[in-house]
């Protein structure tokens, strides 16, 4: 026993000892949102096989945490699937003395999808609404199967559902019998193992397991989201405190979504880059 | 009741209560068996070509002799492949096509200002490349074969110009040539098609932008920045299912009115009947093992790599390390503090308010939700209590082990206060007889009695505290990080990256076996910990036996 | 006398070159050390006072500005939750209901199951087995709840869909019966322990007067340590209430209250679930943010009462054995 906690202290106290010992290497914290961050992780893997000196920690902790840490100056750089709240974070912050500078790195589109086996291909924009109204609750009033609408959304909080709900539903209140998962990846799955499952997921999730709808005549692809005609797509930013200095570690990844490297990055990440690289 | 019934009741009895410990072994057979099976595929697979190239290239390991020596013969048998797409993407990609004729024509511009040719001249030359240029995008984009010869006729005639001989347009010239011949074959009409088709057998075989594809990019080509594009596939079964794609597309087809649509397979060979590339897929089909060489791979280091490209390759080793950590410095705290806490409950409890109270405050502990562990770790420790100590407001280590352990406190103190409670009167009373005092007794003598039992807590909470996730998410956990080289840095950990997978991004879907991988590690961890403590229990009781 | 083992533990009086008779600077280092030494572990096992303190004000602190802000009487009763919309609506009622209903779903199950295993624990079986059946319910209190959530998703819910042929496989019932065999453990050992607490000679009793093993163990030893089954059976609702990741992931998450009531297989929404999942991605500060906190004020108060009808029953049952014993 006795041993076990010397043990135990030699243990701690030789990785306390290390960290007053190494050398002082630069950090670069990057915190907030879920759905950014991949593109966050994938530009940190880039940066720290680029620049051997670079520490780089993400935390995928959500939008507001992501904006709250970059007021308490506990990160360096927030991801965020959304703008800052003008009378919450961004009053918050410029009292706090932080000035938070937007840089949009990638676009995202909001697909609205249904298991391969459903044979409606395309819907309006009215019916989608209708159909997480509640007002529509069969198939086959939109022409497809006689079997339940299952209707699948993202939750209350995330972007994604932000983005769906301001241009989907136009405000309106989801009916009570949707269903909420929390990620994308969980819409996947539930819509790719439910035959009446309708949900959306961010551009990214497309596969050969889930079916995307054209929304009011459009395919959600990469160029249809970059040229503007898709209406359902959102930008994703990174903020940081006031504008960083050029030629500083967090500029470089501030900027590099303007690469062609960050653009493939960005890309293989399953978000639509700005341009057309 | 007759004597028959009540035989009967009560063998029924004995036959359903034996029944709920089969169901028990049931359950957990059912709860852990397909997570196991699944995530032993991490460790346990065919691993082809693909998967050594990536182990050298990123962990150096591997005799990269033998390696490039595999390579040679599987780069051979890839060449047809290439080559037989090449020959009919001339004919079939007009978008490729013309911009490699308007690249070309920016090439040639930039060659005539180069050479110093100005003025009169330097029009006309670029005239008549950029016509011939139109001509040509006219071409590729037409569906009349006769326009089609028309028009590569007539570009074939400039070819005699002798002002055009070494430069960009002369490639002009063999690209013409050459869609000229391959269109001969191809029904122009099904072009559309052919051009759709052959992109997604492009993106199953090279990868898309997103995906990775079976045999890699091309060689010669620019390598993807990300990694997991760089490669092709890296597991047998990975390489099969895409195999099953590339030659059996699947297509959702309308049956009946009004039913759901139904999956069918069509074979992609006979989509390109007739045509240059229909020989490529039984090519593919029969030497894909030549091609990709698959082995039997027992990937250890599976354990020890930290994980490349977000865990689409590599493995949990950082993870690991993060968890061990954690739990030791949580144990660190959560030891003394129990233990001293259960012998002040036992020892110097009288039955007053406070002990009441206290005892209270335990076990409303022990039912406040995970989450609110989380949240109020953040709060206080990360925000409030170490940065009184200096350490600035970020996660750490060390916040997420307080965190965990003031939420298996109650469950240490429990534990160790069963413990010490049954250790037999007789022995304290003996040892006071003997004359020592009341401090002396419990640490000589009761506590080391006690100590299989608190070693029961010791185990239960080590298990509580590796596999708790929602403590750790705010307070010391990362997606991605570097090793944590003090306690004061954040760490990745398996709860948090399981989690992390299961709702962050598309790799989870693409990569199942890495998810199930995760958690399989993260059970297995925890029973090996339990395995040890259990072991160490056994032992001290069979010293404290041997005692007696 | 110098018995090897016992020399360095205690040393006999006989062998110190002391006098028995302390002086008074030994008297009193004596009194201050055992009553600084009682002080000092008293201080030690306050800091889980301290703790549950500091849980309760932090988030009653932060729950507060929702009291003000907003109306209880509305996040007691009402039942639509859309903390999003302008104004925001608060009604918890569903979600309390959905709570309750996958407790309940878990009890039913795990209640039954879990004092037969008990029974057959301790009463039943030999020791050699019962060492090979504890291993396996120490292993299920084990495993981590993220691994019983994937289980949910992965496996239980495609399995509840083809062969019930339920519309979705995220449902009350997935969340209960997973809950159901985290709960098992907890509630298995504590009712093995207080039917173990029981002693031998209620049982020879009965058996004396010539009852069967199913009629001892029904009309004797059960109700015998009721008190404490009932106090497991508690201990393993709080465990259900309190469980975060896995009806996060198996439950649904709709702030429903199922139509028709019977109906397990619609998707429904809990507490924890939805502190849970929206906690991160709410701006601080918000009435929103406010009103996840009211929700943990909520289950922090009902664990409480469970906590409290909990020990209860456990005096009750401890007063009973000392009685009979």
């Amino acid at each position: 026993m006795k041993k076990m906690i010397a043990f135990g202290l030699i243990i701690v106290s030789l990785v306390s000892a290390s960290h007053l010992t190494a050398a002082e290497k630069e950090t670069l914290q990057i915190q907030g949102s879920t759905t950014v961050g991949p593109v966050g992780e994938a530009f940190a893997q880039y940066f720290k096989r680029a620049y051997s000196g670079l520490e780089v920690t993400v935390q995928k902790t959500g939008s507001s945490d992501g904006a709250a840490a970059l007021i308490d100056s506990r990160c360096d750089i927030a991801m965020m699937s959304r703008f800052m709240k003008p009378d919450k974070e961004f009053k918050l912050a410029v009292e706090k003395g932080v000035m938070p500078v937007a840089h949009v790195v990638a676009m995202d589109g909001v697909c609205v999808v249904v298991h391969p086996s459903n044979p409606v291909k395309e819907l309006t924009s009215e019916q989608v609404r209708e159909i997480y109204m509640g007002k529509i609750t069969n198939w086959k009033e939109l022409g497809g199967t006689d079997s339940a609408i299952v209707a699948i959304s993202r939750d209350t909080s995330s972007g994604t559902y932000e983005t769906f709900h301001e241009l989907i539903m136009e405000k309106q209140e989801m009916a009570a019998g949707v269903e909420y998962v929390s990620s994308n990846p969980q819409a996947h799955a539930r819509v790719s193992t439910t035959t009446g499952a309708i949900g959306y997921v961010g551009i990214g999730f497309l596969d050969s397991k889930v079916k995307a709808l054209k929304i009011d005549g459009i395919m959600p692809t990469k160029e249809t989201i970059t040229n503007g005609t898709y209406p359902v797509a959102r930008p994703l930013f990174l903020f940081t405190n006031g504008y960083p200095k050029l030629g500083s570690m967090k500029h470089r990844f501030c900027t590099f979504y303007l690469t062609e490297a960050g653009q493939e990055i960005i890309e293989a990440s399953g978000f639509v880059p700005l341009t057309n690289y | 009741m007759k004597t028959k019934f009540r035989t009967i009741f009560d063998r029924l009895f004995t036959g359903v209560s034996a029944f709920s410990a089969v169901l028990l072994t049931a359950i957990l057979l059912i709860v852990l068996g397909p997570m196991i099976i699944k995530g032993s595929t991490a460790v346990f697979f065919r691993g082809t070509v693909e998967f050594r190239k990536l182990q050298r290239d990123e962990f150096n390991r591997g005799n990269n002799t033998e390696l490039e020596k595999e390579i040679e013969p599987a780069e051979k048998t890839r060449r047809f492949v290439y080559e037989i797409i090449d020959s009919f993407k001339r004919g079939v990609d007009p978008q490729s096509l013309t911009d490699q004729v308007r690249q070309l024509n920016r090439q040639y511009g930039q060659e005539l200002r180069s050479k110093g040719i100005t003025g009169d001249d330097y029009r006309d030359l670029r005239e008549a490349a950029r016509q011939i240029r139109d001509k040509l995008e006219e071409t590729f984009n037409s569906a009349d074969k006769d326009l089609i010869n028309e028009n590569i006729g007539f570009v074939l005639e400039l070819k005699k110009d002798e002002r055009f001989k070494g430069t960009a347009v002369e490639e002009m010239f063999t690209i013409a040539d050459d869609f000229g011949r391959a269109i001969e074959e191809i029904d122009l009409q099904k072009r559309e098609k052919y051009a759709q088709s052959l992109a997604e057998v492009e993106d199953i075989l090279f990868g898309s932008e997103q995906m990775p594809g079976l045999l890699g990019p091309k060689p010669g080509d620019k390598l993807p920045q990300t990694i997991r594009l760089r490669y092709g596939a890296t597991r047998w079964d990975v390489a099969k299912k895409l195999l099953n794609d590339l030659l059996y597309p699947v297509q959702w087809v309308e049956i009946e009115n009004g039913k759901p649509l139904v999956p069918q397979r069509h074979s992609r060979a006979e989509e390109f009947e007739g045509t240059r590339l229909e020989p490529l897929f039984a090519y593919i089909e029969n030497e894909l093992p030549e091609m990709l060489k698959p082995k039997l791979t027992f990937y250890w280091q599976y354990f020890v790599d930290k994980s490349i490209d977000s865990h689409y390759f590599g493995g949990v080793g950082p993870e690991i390390l993060g968890t061990i950590l954690l739990t030791i410095t949580a144990m660190i705290f959560v030891i003394p503090l129990g233990v001293i806490s259960a012998a002040f409950l036992v020892e110097c409890s009288a039955n007053n308010l406070i002990i009441k109270i206290i005892r209270m405050c335990i076990n409303t502990l022990a039912g406040v939700p995970s989450i609110v562990f989380g949240l109020f770790g953040l709060a206080f420790f990360v925000l409030y209590f170490l940065p009184a100590f200096g350490a600035g407001p970020k996660g750490s280590i060390l916040a997420a082990s307080l965190t965990l352990a003031v939420l298996t406190l109650p469950l240490m103190i429990r534990a160790s206060e069963e413990a010490i409670r049954s250790v037999p009167q007789t022995y304290k009373e003996a040892s006071l007889a003997l004359g020592a005092g009341s401090f002396k007794t419990f640490v000589k003598v009761t506590l080391p009695a006690a100590l299989p039992g608190i070693l029961t807590g010791i185990i239960l909470s080590l298990s509580r505290v590796a596999g708790e996730t929602a403590p750790v998410l705010f307070t010391g956990a990362v997606a991605m990080g570097t090793l944590p080289r003090s306690i004061l840095d954040p760490t990745m950990t398996l709860s948090y990256g399981s989690y992390n997978i299961a709702t962050g991004d598309n790799i989870g879907m693409q990569v199942p076996h890495k998810q199930f991988g995760m958690i399989v590690t993260l059970v297995l961890l925890i029973l090996l910990l339990n395995a040890a403590a259990i072991l160490l229990r056994s032992r001290i009781s069979k010293k404290l036996k041997g005692m007696r | 006398m110098s018995n090897g083992r016992l020399d360095n533990i205690i040393e006999p009086a006989a062998d110190k070159n002391e006098s028995l008779v302390l002086t008074p600077l030994q008297d009193l280092k004596g009194y201050l050390f055992y009553h600084v030494g009682r002080l000092i572990l008293f201080l030690i096992t306050c800091t889980s006072v301290l703790a549950v303190l500091l849980i309760f004000i932090f988030v009653i602190r932060e729950a507060l500005p929702f009291v003000k802000g907003a109306s209880i009487v509305q996040f007691l009763t009402g039942t639509i939750w859309h903390p999003q919309s302008e104004p925001g609506e608060f009604g918890a009622l569903s979600l309390v209901v959905g709570s309750l209903y996958v407790t309940v779903v878990a009890l039913v199950i795990a209640v039954p199951v879990g004092v037969v295993s008990a029974v057959f624990l301790s009463d039943i079986v030999s020791f050699r087995i019962r060492n090979i059946v504890k291993p396996v319910i120490e292993l299920l209190a084990a495993i981590p709840s993220v691994a019983y959530g994937f289980f949910a998703i992965k496996v239980l819910s495609p399995w509840l869909m083809s062969t019930f042929g339920f519309p979705t496989g995220v449902n009350a019932l997935n969340a209960g019966l997973v809950l159901s065999v985290m709960a098992l453990p907890t509630i298995i050992s504590v009712s093995e322990d207080s039917l173990s607490a029981i002693g031998r000679e209620l049982r020879e009793a009965s058996y004396g007067l010539g009852a069967t093993r199913y009629e001892t163990l029904f009309k004797v030893i059960i109700p015998a340590a009721h008190s404490g089954i009932i106090a497991a059976v508690i201990l393993g609702m709080m465990r259900a209430i309190g469980e975060t990741m896995v009806v996060w992931m198996a439950s649904g998450n709709a702030t429903q209250i199922p139509s028709p009531w019977w109906d397990l297989s619609q998707s429904v929404g809990t507490i924890t679930a939805t502190i849970a999942g929206d906690m991160a991605e709410t701006p601080k500060g918000s009435t929103h943010f406010h009103s996840l906190f009211m929700l943990g004020v909520l289950l922090l108060v009902f664990t409480f009462c469970l906590n409290m009808t909990s020990e209860f029953f456990l005096a009750r049952a401890k007063k009973k054995i000392g009685k009979m014993a």
